[in-house]
């Protein structure tokens, strides 16, 4: 604990400063309470209770009759369109994260080891406002770029290449996705690059280590940590996409967040629509734990 | 490969991306001033006109003013729960200290249509028990979205309390001010940059949000990002990308605000 051991205090009258670190409750509890209730009640409470919800039975015209069963997760994994809308939200996440890992890393390092200053403080706003653009508007943008008579329809069209069809299509919403999260990826991959000390990098250079090298055997295994966070968030954020989908997916394209509205909020079917979301949960923290584990396993190799 | 080629390999690449990352911005304000009756490439001449036909057109009139309350509301909301939150998780050790901090940050990892689906359910949950009406309500909404502005509020108030060295406040302290006085009269004016971001972007990520308000919205109670989507379903025109530009620019100036007073990318 540091700072708890104070200099001597000079024997005065004034109170002794107060030991930092020392078990204070109730000053700290006082602080954090109301912070603490609020999310309990807002975020934790509701959750239970759709959790519970999710064991309800369905009944159509009574909407909701309470029961203990699995039903409404069984309906899930035996029917194979839900199967597909799983299957389709994970390719589709893993794919855009990628893509934008690959993109993003040399932006970040760009922005760490080459830019100056200004440029740099520029360039990252740049970077954060398309991120606060919102998700409503950057589709927008996506559907007066990507349409049939959209912008790069016009452009192909003057080089004399006949227009594509882009909008509905996975392709659409991939690249919608990517422009989504890409900022986030080079928010983080900047931060960790920018801990790492240049120095080792020109120590591997002067030991004779080309500029892949380097980054394979160097820059990479610190920056892993990072890496990491930014392809979780990625991978999290795109897993749970709602405009994108819908917008430029269009109707029959389905993945499971706009599924988990479409369930609750028009279908009223809570149970399902429940369950739905708890799998969704489930599954993206399966698949980010894992991921976890697995890098951290690698790190640990790599740092021995 | 010598130094200066790697350069300009990073620097060619980024140039590539962030014109990617940009042209939808670019895209959508270049749009808003076609004077195409029906969206178009290239442009048939420029006009101001959908700025004017965005404002007349009720949804987005009202949703743009539902936006400014519910944000507005989510930064009170977030900086009273927020500040001292992140004082109490800074300045003292106490247990279970890392399960507050993870359960005050959570509401940025619950993803935003299960938690405002579960919001949804027990609000209605709710109306019937105490027979009053939440959901749809600009109550619920404020609930919703300064749970949205919190974690945020949190990481940035945190940050700028890392920062700032406790010494300040054992000075103050052991002249004799209280508690209440050393905050307000030391620590707020140190960490005064921190907390000017955490409002800005807490009013920022609130306008912005889309997942979480979708179920809470009722008849005459749209937020700007849910009137967006819902014409956007029937309709692509100027329209959109006049509300959008506007939408860009008010961002950008709160974005360009806040960056002078903490380096925004440490929120992430």
């Amino acid at each position: 604990m540091t700072g708890s051991s104070s200099p001597p205090s000079p024997a005065l009258t004034l109170p002794a400063p107060r030991a930092r670190g020392g078990w204070r409750l109730p000053p700290a509890f006082g602080l954090a309470t109301p912070a603490t209730l609020f999310v309990l009640i807002a975020l934790i409470g509701p959750l239970l209770l759709m959790f519970r919800y999710s064991l309800n039975r369905f009944v159509p015209g009574q909407m909701m009759v309470e029961a203990l069963t699995l039903a409404n997760y069984a309906k899930f994994f035996g029917d194979s369109f839900y199967q597909e809308v799983l299957g389709t939200t994970v390719w589709v996440s893993a794919l855009s994260t990628l893509l934008c890992l690959v993109a993003g890393f040399p932006v970040a390092y760009f922005l760490v080891r080459q830019a100056s200053p200004v440029w740099k403080g520029r360039l990252l706003l740049l970077v954060i406002l398309p991120l606060l653009m919102g998700n409503a508007v950057r589709t927008a943008a996506w559907m007066v770029i990507l349409g049939d008579k959209g912008l790069f329809n016009a452009v192909i069209g003057v080089i004399g290449i006949s227009p594509v069809k882009l909008m509905y299509t996975p392709t659409a919403v991939v690249i919608g996705l990517v422009s989504v999260l890409l900022p986030f990826m080079i928010v983080t991959l900047q931060s960790v690059l920018e801990g790492i000390d240049a120095n080792l990098e020109s120590a591997a250079a002067s030991l004779g280590a080309g500029h892949l090298t380097t980054l394979w055997r160097v820059v990479l295994p610190l920056a892993l940590p990072g890496i990491l966070a930014g392809t979780l968030l990625c991978f999290i954020l795109s897993m749970n996409a709602y405009a994108p989908p819908v917008l430029i997916g269009g109707p029959s394209f389905h993945m499971m967040a706009p599924t988990v509205y479409q369930q609750v909020a028009k279908a009223m079917n809570w149970p399902f629509g429940a369950a739905l979301a708890f799998v969704l949960m489930a599954v993206t923290l399966v698949l980010t734990t894992s991921a976890n584990i697995l890098v951290q396993r690698r790190y640990r190799r790599w740092s021995e | 490969m010598g130094l200066v080629s790697i350069n300009r390999i990073y620097a060619a690449i980024s140039a590539v991306v962030m014109a990617f990352v940009l042209l939808p911005l670019v895209a959508v304000v270049w749009v808003s001033f076609f004077s195409n009756r029906i969206l178009s490439f290239p442009a048939t001449g420029y006009t101001f006109d959908w700025y004017v036909r965005a404002w007349a057109q009720d949804s987005f009139r009202n949703g743009f003013i539902t936006s400014v309350e519910t944000a507005l509301v989510a930064v009170v909301i977030s900086l009273v729960l927020g500040v001292p939150a992140s004082l109490a998780l800074v300045r003292y050790r106490f247990p279970g200290r890392d399960a507050i901090q993870t359960l005050l940050l959570s509401p940025m990892v619950v993803p935003g249509i299960v938690g405002g689906a579960a919001l949804f359910m027990a609000f209605i949950e709710l109306e019937i028990i105490l027979d009053m009406d939440i959901s749809g309500s600009l109550p619920g909404l404020f609930i919703a979205h300064g749970l949205i502005a919190l974690p945020w509020t949190i990481r940035l108030v945190t940050a700028a309390l890392v920062g700032m060295s406790p010494s300040y406040e054992e000075a103050a302290q052991s002249l004799g001010a209280g508690r209440i006085t050393t905050f307000f009269r030391v620590t707020l004016p140190i960490i005064k940059p921190g907390i000017v971001a955490a409002a800005l972007f807490s009013f920022v990520i609130s306008f912005i949000d889309l997942e979480k308000s979708i179920f809470l919205v009722g008849p005459g109670r749209t937020t700007l990002q849910i009137a967006l989507v819902s014409y956007l379903e029937w309709n692509l025109d100027s329209t959109v990308a006049a509300v959008a530009t506007v939408q860009i620019l008010i961002i950008g100036v709160l974005l360009v605000a806040s960056d002078r007073y903490a380096k925004l990318s440490r929120a992430f």
